[in-house]
């Protein structure tokens, strides 16, 4: 055992590897859901916009989870 | 002749739809990009190309899924266009653009290794070239059509204007391999995105000048070039690996 402050190590985040996978789901299952949408009464502008934002949503969520996708520890 | 090569394509559907040969094909390219990405990636331990990989990946897989619901004609939708009559719009072409144009401009902030201020405005002014892209494709006059084509266009050239600027200078205090795949990719980029509103224009969303067929085909070896493509020659580069294994031999290296 020695007293040496140890280096810090890059592990995996993985709250970073839940966040890209569940954007990766929604940002594919929004792809599929307009007809879907459209059924629950949207219109098709209203429900367009909506996938169109899940889309860009989920691209800036994997940005920032990819950014933040490893941690150091000590 | 003429009516042959603006209906390109071959019903594979039975919906009256030829371009349905194309996407099916551009489904099928983007699927096997995102498995073979992904196989290349299993085990990857470089943190730094572990990143690259998360990206890569995701790219044509997202693109192979909004390819599919344009094949299944869930992606769809007509607009009446004043003096154009109705008109097919391939909606999900704008949303895959959505999520898949960010991340690939993030994999090229990765390699100049550019801080998170100017990753952001980046990111942003792509999301305004397509969504202005998304609002002419929309909008039910030819004068709004091309005026939002024009703001896309301009928003495109800024995006350009910043990797071939900003991000080429960024990248020059990096190593030679990085430098060199920066520029392959910046250069390939620079080539592809500039195709798209030229197509747009000359398509039936445009002017009209080539039919459905056709832009469908051209939009397809587009995408394909720019996503898988892009991925093939960034995931091939020793660029991508971080400095913890940088010195031994890469495993892009080794599987090549």
């Amino acid at each position: 055992m020695t007293d040496e402050p140890s280096e810090p190590v890059a592990v995996l985040n993985t709250y970073s590897v839940v966040g890209i996978a569940i954007c990766a789901v929604l940002a594919a299952a929004a792809l599929f859901s307009l007809p879907t949408l459209q059924t629950f009464g949207l219109s098709f502008g209203t429900a367009f916009w909506l996938t169109a934002g899940v889309e860009l949503v989920t691209a800036f969520g994997i940005a920032y989870f990819v950014l933040n996708l490893h941690e150091e520890r000590a | 002749m003429e009516a042959a090569i603006l209906q390109a394509g071959f019903d594979l559907l039975g919906d009256g739809r030829p371009e349905t040969l194309w996407l099916g094909i551009g489904t099928l390219f983007m699927l096997m990009g995102t498995f073979y990405f992904l196989i290349k990636g299993w085990g990857v331990t470089d943190e730094e190309a572990r990143e690259y990989y998360a990206i890569t990946i995701l790219v044509p897989g997202i693109a192979s899924a909004a390819y599919l619901s344009m094949f299944f004609g869930i992606g769809l939708t007509e607009v009446e266009v004043a003096g154009r009559g109705m008109l097919d719009i391939y909606y999900a072409r704008y949303a895959d653009w959505l999520f898949t144009t960010p991340l690939l401009l993030l994999d090229l902030a990765l390699l100049a290794k550019v801080d998170r201020v100017t990753i952001g405005t980046l990111i942003g002014v792509d999301a305004l070239m397509i969504v202005t892209g998304l609002v002419g494709a929309l909008s039910e006059t030819m004068l709004a059509r091309y005026t939002w084509w024009l703001i896309s266009t301009i928003s495109m050239i800024v995006v350009l204007y910043f990797l071939a600027t900003s991000l080429r200078s960024a990248a020059k205090q990096r190593s030679e391999e990085v430098q060199s795949t920066f520029n392959t990719l910046t250069v390939l980029t620079l080539v592809l995105w500039t195709a798209y509103p030229i197509l747009w224009i000359i398509g039936t969303e445009g002017a009209g000048v080539v039919g459905l067929g056709v832009e469908t085909l051209a939009f397809m070896v587009l995408d394909v070039s720019a996503k898988v493509g892009f991925g093939l020659i960034l995931l091939r580069s020793r660029a991508i690996l971080g400095d913890t294994e940088a010195p031994e031999p890469s495993a892009a290296a080794t599987a090549d």
